[in-house]
C-alpha cells in the first residue's frame, strides 16, 4: 500500500472514536434504508406466494359482482365445456382468542384435488391414516379443520387440539404445510356453509378453463369472471398507495441516510486538508491525495454498507411485521415473512454505502482539489467570508426551492413528481443552513453567553466560524426533526380528519358486528327494528367490485335512516343530498371522484347481476375508508341490481325523544349476544378505528425514531471531529485559564447549540413538509383531503429531540475532554 | 566566488502577491526580484509580514504570483503549470517547515520514505542511512508525536534530503526550537546542503543563521534587498 494510503488509514484507528461514530452513522443510513426495502419487499413477496397458493393452479374464477353465489350454478358449471376443472370456495374469516383475523377456507377436498394439489392432498394424507377410527371426520364433524403447520406451531396445537375463535371452537384434525405463510384454516365446504349460514350458496368457484372467449360469452351476464393475473393485478392495485407509501418511507431513509454519509465524507476530507497540503508540498500529485480519499472512504462505505446491512436485516424483522399488521388491518390478511439473510443483502448495503459515500464527498473532494495547496497546509483557519459564501449557497438554496414548487406544483401527473418535489424541497431548504447559522448566531450569542458565560459565548462562535463542519450536520439533524415535524403534523391532522369524519358519519349509538367476519342474518335486522324506543337502523353492505378495471367498493346503506341521523362531511351541498339516493342515484367518495374525476351530476357504470348498470352521481362526501374509491347507494338500489342480500353490520339510532335510551342499547346489545353477533358502542367504535389508524402508522412511527437516530450519529460526529481538531485550541484555552469544566461546557454548549439551529429550522421546514406531505403526497396517494390541523406535539417532541440528542451526542466528547485535559496540550500530533 | 558566475537557479523577476480575490490592499510582495545561484546557501531574514513566507511558497510553486516570473532551473514556473510544479516539488526541491508539518498518522521512517516514494524512487536503506545521517537511528518506527521538537525537525530535514533535491526551502526551520536545537539543526541542515551541492533558502529570525548563510537578503514591505551586515532582522 502506498504511503499517502497509509497515512490516511491509520488516522482511522488512532482516532478511534471518531471512526466508531462515523461507521456507525454510515451503518444506521444504510440500516433505515435496507430495512425498510426488505420489509417491503418481504410484504410483497409473502402477498405473491399467499396468492399463487390459494389459488393453486385454477386459470380464472367466478363470482357475483357483489354477495355469494346460489350453488345450483355448480351443477351448469359441470356441463361447460369450456371447464376442465372447477372447486367451489367458502372464502372468510374467524377471529381467535387474541383478536388475530385467520383466513378459512371452506373446499370440497374431491374437486379441489386438481386446483389446489397441495390442500386436496394434506387432506388424503389425513383420510389415509389407518390408526384414525373415522376417516370421514373431515366431513362428519362439522368442527373439524385443518391447520396450516405454522399456525399450529405458533399456537402450539396438533391432530386432536382444540382452536377456540370467533365462530367457535375447532378441532384441529390435521395440519398441512403452507408456504405462502398466511395462516389458514381449511374445513369442509359444507361445513361451513353451515357456520357462516350460507345455506346453498358459495363465495365463488375456482376454475381451470380451456377457451376463455367461450367460457366468458356464457357466463359474463350476473357474474364476474376474472383471470389469475386480473386477480394479481387486482390485489397489487389495491396495495397501490400502501407501497408507494413504503417507497417514500424507504427514499426518505435513502436521503437522511446519504445525508449522514455526506456528512461522514466531509468530515474525512476537511480533517485531512493540513495533511494533503503537506503532501502537495512534497510533491503529491491531485490524484494521489483524491486516490487516498477514496480509499478512506470505500473503508468506510463497505465496512459501513456491511455492518448497516446486518443492522438493516435485524431492523426488516421487526419492520416486517409491523408492515404486515398494517396490510392485514386496511386491506386483506397478510403475514409476511421475513426475507432470509443473503449475500445479496450484503452486496446491496456495501453498494449503497459505497455510492453514498462517493456522492457524499464529491463535492468537499473538488473544494479540496481546488484549494491552493498554500492554503491546505494551514489547515484550520478562521474563514471571514463565511456570510458571504452562506449567502450564496442559500441563493442556490432559493433557485432549488423553485425547483421543488415546480415539481410540486407537476405532481398532479404522478406522484413520483411530488416525492421528487419533496426531496428537492428537503435539500433546498438544506442549504439555508449556513445562512441560518449566521442569522441567529448574534440571538444565541446572547442567550448563551447569558447562561453559560465565556464557554457560552465560544461555543457559538465556534458553532458559527467552524460552518464547514458544522453546517451538514445541522442540516442533516434538521432533516431529521422536520420528518418528524412534518410526519407528526401530517398523522395529527390525519387524526383529526378522522375523527371529525367519525363524528359526522359514525353517529349510531350501537354497532352490530363490526368486525367483518360475521354477517348480518336479516331477520335479526328485522328484530332489532321492531325494538321499542329505536330511531332507526342503518344496514351496512360494503363488497368490492371493479369499475373501469380498477378495484373499488360499494357500500350500500338506509339512506333515509343516515340522513336523519348523521350529517356527512359533503364536498358540497348538505343532507337534501340523500333525496335522490333513496330514488336510486348513488353519492360517491371524494377519493373514487378523484381517482376517476367523476363529479357531481355524472354517470357510473357498474356491472350489476343483470349486466351493466348506470347510476347517475348526486353528491360527493368526504371519507377515509378506502382511497380506492367507494361508491354508496342505498339498500334497496343495491338488491335490485345485485341481488345482494347480505349484510355486514348494523348501525342502531335510538328515537331522540325516546327516555329511556340506555335499555334500548342494552336490549339491542342482549339479543346481539343471544346470536353470538359482536357489539359496539359508538365509542368502542370510534376507539378501535382509531387504534387501527395508530395501527397503520407504526411504519411511519418508526421511520421517524430511526431518523432520529441517523441524524444523533450525525451531530455526534460533528462533535466528535470538532473536538478531535480542536484539541491544541483547547490547550490553548486551558492555557488561558479555562477549566477543564469550562472547555466540557463549551462542547456541551456547541452541541445544544446545533441542536437549537436544527429545531429553529425544523419548526419551519416541519410545519412546510407537513403541508406538503397533506396537500400533495396524501391527495395524490389516496386522493382524500386531510384537513390540516396544528397541534403542539410534533414541535414539542422535536424540540425536546433535539436538545436531548444533542446533549448525547456531545456526552462522548465531554467525557474525552475530561481524559484528555487534565494537563495542558497544545502540542501539535 | 565562483557562484556569482554561474546560471541561477532561481531567478525572480518583478513578482506581486496580492491576498484576496482582488488587488486591493496592501500587497504582500511588492514588485521583488531575485537570482539565486546553484548550491548557493541564503538567508532571509526580515520582519513578521515583511513577505518572507509568502515569496518562499511562490518558490515552491504552493502558491501563484498575482504577477511576475519565477525562473527555476530556466524554467518559467507559470509556464510549468500544476502538473509540473507538482513534479519540480516532487523531484527537486526539498521544503522544512517551522512546524515540522509531519504527517502524524506515518512513523518517522515513514514521513522520510514517503518523499522517495513520491519521486517513484522507494528505497527502505536510503530513508535509514538519511536518518541516521540526521542523527535518529533507532527511532525510525517513532511516531511525531513521540519525538521532541528537535527530532521532529530533523525528520523535516532527512525528508527534505533524502530525495536529494536541488533546492531546499527552509521556512523558520529553527523558530520552533531552543537555541541549542536550533543550533544543531542548522548545523545539519547547512552541511548537509553543502555537501550535496543543494541550494539552500532559509526564511529566520535567528541571527544566527547568518553564520551559515554564504548570502544574506533582507524582505523589507515586500521587497528582497541584498543586506551584507547582517544586523537588520528584527522579531
Amino acid at each position: 500500500m502506498k504511503i499517502v494510503t497509509k497515512a490516511f488509514l491509520r488516522y482511522l484507528f488512532r482516532r478511534r472514536s471518531l471512526s466508531v461514530l462515523q461507521l456507525l452513522g454510515i451503518a444506521c443510513g444504510v440500516a433505515a434504508v435496507i430495512g425498510m426495502g426488505l420489509s417491503a419487499r418481504s410484504a410483497l413477496s409473502s402477498f405473491n406466494k399467499a396468492i399463487e397458493f390459494l389459488r393453486g393452479s385454477s386459470t380464472h374464477l367466478i363470482e357475483r359482482p357483489a354477495g355469494p353465489i346460489d350453488e345450483k350454478m355448480l351443477a351448469q358449471l359441470m356441463q361447460d365445456p369450456s371447464v376442465d376443472f372447477f372447486a367451489p370456495v367458502i372464502d372468510r374469516r374467524v377471529r381467535l382468542t387474541d383478536g388475530e383475523a385467520i383466513h378459512v377456507l371452506g373446499i370440497d377436498p374431491f374437486l379441489d384435488r386438481d386446483i389446489r394439489p397441495e390442500i386436496s392432498r394434506a387432506y388424503f394424507a389425513e383420510m389415509g391414516r389407518s390408526e384414525r377410527e373415522d376417516h370421514f371426520s373431515f366431513f362428519t364433524d362439522e368442527r373439524s379443520v385443518l391447520i396450516d403447520s405454522n399456525l399450529a406451531a405458533q399456537l402450539k396445537l396438533g391432530p386432536g387440539s382444540r382452536l377456540e375463535t370467533s365462530q367457535g371452537v375447532f378441532t384441529v384434525i390435521n395440519t398441512f404445510k403452507n408456504p405462502s405463510g398466511e395462516p389458514l384454516i381449511l374445513m369442509d365446504i359444507r361445513n361451513a356453509q353451515k357456520m357462516f349460514d350460507l345455506k346453498g350458496s358459495i363465495d365463488r368457484v375456482d376454475l381451470i378453463v380451456n377457451d376463455e372467449a367461450a367460457f366468458r360469452s356464457r357466463w359474463e351476464k350476473g357474474f364476474r369472471i376474472e383471470s389469475k393475473r386480473q386477480r394479481q393485478e387486482t390485489l397489487t392495485a389495491l396495495l397501490y398507495a400502501f407501497k408507494l407509501n413504503l417507497q417514500a418511507l424507504s427514499l426518505l431513509a435513502l436521503f437522511v441516510g446519504t445525508f449522514l454519509i455526506y456528512n461522514t465524507a466531509m468530515f474525512a476530507v476537511v480533517s485531512r486538508r493540513r495533511d494533503a497540503g503537506v503532501l502537495r508540498s512534497l510533491g503529491a500529485r491531485r490524484i494521489e491525495i483524491v486516490a487516498a480519499f477514496m480509499t478512506e472512504i470505500f473503508f468506510f462505505g463497505i465496512l459501513g454498507g456491511a455492518l448497516g446491512a446486518v443492522f438493516g436485516y435485524i431492523l426488516s424483522r421487526f419492520l416486517t411485521e409491523i408492515v404486515g399488521s398494517a396490510i392485514s388491518t386496511l386491506y386483506f390478511f397478510l403475514k409476511p415473512s421475513p426475507q432470509p439473510w443473503s449475500l445479496l443483502t450484503l452486496a446491496a448495503g456495501i453498494a449503497f454505502g459505497c455510492i453514498a459515500s462517493l456522492l457524499g464527498s464529491v463535492a468537499p473532494l473538488i473544494e479540496l482539489i481546488l484549494t491552493e495547496p498554500v492554503k491546505a497546509i494551514r489547515g484550520r483557519v478562521a474563514y471571514r467570508g463565511g456570510k458571504r459564501k452562506a449567502g450564496k449557497i442559500a441563493l442556490i438554496g432559493l433557485g432549488i426551492l423553485c425547483a421543488a414548487a415546480i415539481f410540486l406544483l407537476f405532481s398532479f401527473y404522478h406522484v413520483y413528481i411530488g416525492y421528487a418535489g419533496t426531496f428537492v424541497f428537503l435539500l433546498g431548504v438544506s442549504l439555508f443552513t449556513g445562512f441560518t447559522i449566521m442569522f441567529v448566531a448574534p440571538a444565541l450569542k446572547w442567550v448563551f453567553s447569558r447562561i453559560g458565560g465565556i464557554q457560552g459565548k465560544l461555543a457559538v462562535a465556534n458553532v458559527r466560524k467552524n460552518m464547514g463542519r458544522t453546517a451538514v450536520a445541522i442540516a442533516a439533524f434538521m432533516v431529521a426533526l422536520s420528518m418528524s415535524i412534518g410526519l407528526g403534523s401530517m398523522i395529527e391532522s390525519f387524526r383529526h380528519s378522522l375523527i371529525w369524519w367519525m363524528n359526522s358519519q359514525l353517529k349510531g349509538e350501537l354497532y352490530v358486528s363490526t368486525k367483518g367476519d360475521a354477517d348480518v342474518p336479516e331477520d335479526f335486522y328485522e328484530e332489532v327494528k321492531r325494538v321499542p324506543g329505536i330511531g332507526g337502523v342503518d344496514t351496512y353492505r360494503n363488497v368490492q367490485v371493479t369499475f373501469r378495471g380498477a378495484p373499488v367498493y360499494i357500500t350500500a346503506i338506509n339512506a333515509s335512516i343516515l340522513q336523519r341521523f348523521t350529517r356527512f362531511g359533503w364536498v358540497s351541498g348538505g343532507n337534501e343530498n340523500w333525496e335522490p339516493v333513496k330514488q336510486g342515484s348513488v353519492i360517491v367518495s371524494e377519493s373514487f371522484s378523484r381517482r376517476f374525476n367523476i363529479k357531481k351530476g355524472d354517470t357510473v357504470t357498474v356491472e350489476g347481476i343483470e349486466g351493466a348498470v348506470q347510476f347517475p352521481v348526486t353528491a360527493i362526501f368526504y371519507d377515509y375508508t378506502t382511497e380506492h374509491g367507494l361508491i354508496m347507494m342505498d339498500r334497496s338500489t343495491y338488491i335490485r341490481h345485485f341481488q345482494d342480500r347480505t349484510i355486514n353490520s348494523l348501525g342502531v339510532f335510538v328515537d331522540p325523544r325516546y327516555p329511556e335510551r340506555d335499555k334500548v342499547i342494552a336490549e339491542v346489545k342482549k339479543r346481539a349476544q343471544d346470536r353470538n353477533l359482536p357489539t359496539a358502542t359508538r365509542s368502542e367504535l370510534h376507539n378501535t378505528i382509531l387504534s387501527v389508524f395508530d395501527n397503520t402508522f407504526a411504519v411511519t412511527r418508526s421511520m421517524r425514531v430511526l431518523a432520529i437516530i441517523v441524524a444523533f450519529f450525525g451531530i455526534a460526529g460533528a462533535l466528535m471531529t470538532l473536538f478531535v481538531e480542536r484539541r491544541r485550541e483547547f490547550g490553548i484555552y486551558r492555557a488561558l485559564g479555562f477549566s477543564v469544566r469550562q472547555i466540557a461546557g463549551m462542547t456541551l454548549f456547541e452541541g445544544i447549540g446545533m441542536g437549537l439551529v436544527s429545531f429553529i429550522m425544523s419548526i419551519g421546514v416541519g410545519t412546510a413538509l407537513a403541508l406538503i406531505l397533506i396537500k400533495v403526497i396524501n391527495l395524490r396517494s389516496f386522493n382524500w383531503t386531510i384537513f390540516y390541523h396544528f397541534t403542539f406535539d410534533p414541535y414539542l417532541l422535536a424540540g425536546i429531540t433535539a436538545i436531548a440528542a444533542s446533549i448525547g451526542a456531545s456526552l462522548y466528547p465531554i467525557w474525552k475532554v475530561y481524559r484528555t485535559y487534565p494537563q495542558i496540550q497544545i502540542r501539535e500530533e | 566566488m565562483v557562484f556569482f558566475y554561474m546560471q541561477p537557479v532561481i531567478r525572480v523577476t518583478d513578482l506581486w502577491k496580492y491576498y484576496g480575490d482582488d488587488e486591493q490592499g496592501e500587497p504582500a510582495l511588492r514588485g521583488t526580484s531575485l537570482e539565486v545561484a546553484a548550491g548557493d546557501i541564503v538567508a532571509l531574514f526580515g520582519k513578521s509580514g515583511s513577505g518572507k513566507t509568502t515569496l518562499l511558497n511562490l518558490l515552491a510553486g504552493l502558491d501563484r504570483p498575482t504577477r511576475g516570473r519565477i525562473e527555476i532551473e530556466g524554467q518559467d514556473f507559470e509556464t510549468l503549470g500544476e502538473r509540473g510544479r507538482t513534479e519540480f516539488r516532487r523531484n527537486r526541491l526539498g521544503f522544512v517547515f517551522q512546524f515540522f508539518n509531519l504527517l502524524p498518522t506515518l512513523t518517522a521512517f515513514e514521513n522520510v520514505s514517503l518523499s522517495l516514494e513520491l519521486a517513484g524512487r522507494p528505497d527502505p536503506a536510503l530513508a535509514r542511512t538519511t536518518l541516521a545521517s540526521v542523527g535518529l537511528e533507532g527511532k525510525e518506527s517513532r511516531y511525531p508525536h513521540e519525538l521532541s521538537g528537535g527530532e521532529q525537525q530533523r525528520v523535516a530535514i532527512a525528508r527534505a534530503l533524502v530525495k536529494k533535491p536541488s533546492i531546499i526551502l527552509a521556512d523558520e526551520p529553527t523558530g520552533n526550537l531552543d537555541t541549542h536545537t536550533g543550533t544543531q539543526i542548522l548545523d545539519l541542515l547547512v552541511n548537509q546542503c553543502r555537501h550535496a551541492q543543494t541550494t539552500l533558502i532559509m526564511v529566520s529570525h535567528a541571527m544566527i543563521t547568518c553564520r551559515y548563510a554564504r548570502r544574506i537578503l533582507e524582505m523589507v514591505d515586500g521587497v528582497v534587498t541584498e543586506d551584507r551586515s547582517c544586523e537588520a532582522p528584527g522579531p
